[in-house]
């Protein structure tokens, strides 16, 4: 009897230790990422100074279904976003490994995306994108596989998401890009950026994935 | 005596080029075909449990030289081309025939430069 109280209370004081816990976890906002601007703005006759955050600008894009993509697909949404190409021999494959650890974590989940560009458009078409997709096991919408002009994948993976990616004669395959993944918030701010060569890079931002949607759950 | 030191000798290379093919394969290889051999899932072929680890004049030729080819590997279907591994010299490619046949094929020994020598001067083209 005695013994079945104490073991209770510890059951119980352990569970609220751990709520305690949850609830400092969900105050423990991610950073926002890259360069911010400030201006100063009037509020009520008061002079306030207003960060501007790196934000992603629109952009249009094809994916693998021959459908047109732009920002509009991920209102109210965040996203983990990569950049890759199909015929890649080094580090993709290895991303994309853990990049479906990433999608089944949350498949299905209708608040996360995942926006994969690809780095050789004229080669990875839309056709050639689905193959892929398939060939990985995805169907459906929650991950997309996009593709479009050349220029604005490399202006948007240099210039918003912080990433570079070259066209590089001398590197194998052709191209030299980073093996980032990066979280963007709703607010389309990049919050994290994750090295999706590694099994840490990969946790880590499974776990973040949780933080940054438990920010939009109050 | 004579059979003892020869015998042991062969083993020892066995375990060399097994622990140098290891590597390559690490390095060159397992980024797609995985660290176990298994492939990943429709878009790389398994190794383990695939019938080219029979011939190994066939797995030259591949490392070598890539694939681009329809193929049926443990009753799946692929067609995405592998690409060639030029850079790889002689002594490379039997070290990852050595590996990869002895890991996940029924081979105990190593194989000879000699042999993948002759195999890479009678590769089919693609
Ligand atoms: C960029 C990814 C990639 C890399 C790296 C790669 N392969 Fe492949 N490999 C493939 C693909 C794709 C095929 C199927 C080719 C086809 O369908 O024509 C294949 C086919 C094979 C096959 C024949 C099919 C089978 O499974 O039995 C063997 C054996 C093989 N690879 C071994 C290797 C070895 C050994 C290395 C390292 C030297 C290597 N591959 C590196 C992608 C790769």
């Amino acid at each position: 009897m005695k013994l079945n109280t104490l073991l209770f209370n510890i059951l119980y004081l352990t569970l609220l230790a751990l709520g305690i816990l949850n609830c400092n976890n969900s105050d423990n906002k991610l950073p926002i990422l890259g360069e911010r601007d400030w201006t100063k703005k009037t509020v009520d006759g008061k002079e306030v100074v207003d960060t501007i955050y790196n934000t992603i600008p629109s952009f249009s894009f094809v994916d693998q279904n021959g459908d047109t993509i732009s920002e509009a697909f991920v209102k109210d949404k965040i996203y983990v976003t990569d950049f890759f190409f199909t015929t890649c021999p080094t580090i993709c494959p290895v991303m994309k490994r853990q990049m479906i650890k990433v999608y089944h974590a949350y498949e299905g989940n209708p608040e996360l995306k995942i926006l994969s560009h690809s780095i050789d458009p004229e080669h990875d078409t839309p056709k050639v994108l689905k193959q892929y997709a398939t060939d990985l096991g995805i169907q459906g919408n929650q991950w997309l596989f996009l593709t479009g002009q050349k220029e604005k994948i490399y202006e948007i993976g240099q210039k918003s998401y912080m990433v570079t990616a070259k066209k590089e004669q001398s590197a194998e395959g052709g191209y030299i890009h980073s093996g980032a993944f990066i979280l963007v918030d709703k607010e389309r701010h990049v919050r994290g950026m994750y090295d999706g060569t590694t099994e840490e890079g990969t946790q880590k931002l499974i776990a973040d994935i949780q933080t940054l949607l438990s920010e939009y759950k109050k | 005596m004579l059979a003892v030191c020869c015998q042991s000798a062969e083993e020892l290379k066995s375990e060399q080029y097994f622990v140098e093919g290891y590597q390559l394969y690490t390095t060159n290889c397992s980024n797609c075909h995985q660290v176990d051999g298994k492939g990943m899932l429709n878009l790389y072929p398994p190794i383990s449990g695939s019938q080219t680890l029979s011939d190994k004049a066939l797995l030259a030729c591949i490392i070598k030289n890539g694939m681009r080819d329809t193929i049926l590997v443990n009753g799946r279907k692929f067609s995405r081309p592998m690409p060639p591994n030029a850079k790889l010299s002689d002594i490379e490619v039997a070290e990852i025939v050595t590996y990869v046949t002895v890991k996940w094929g029924k081979d105990s020994i190593y194989t000879k430069i000699e042999a993948v020598r002759s195999s890479l001067a009678n590769c089919k083209k693609y």
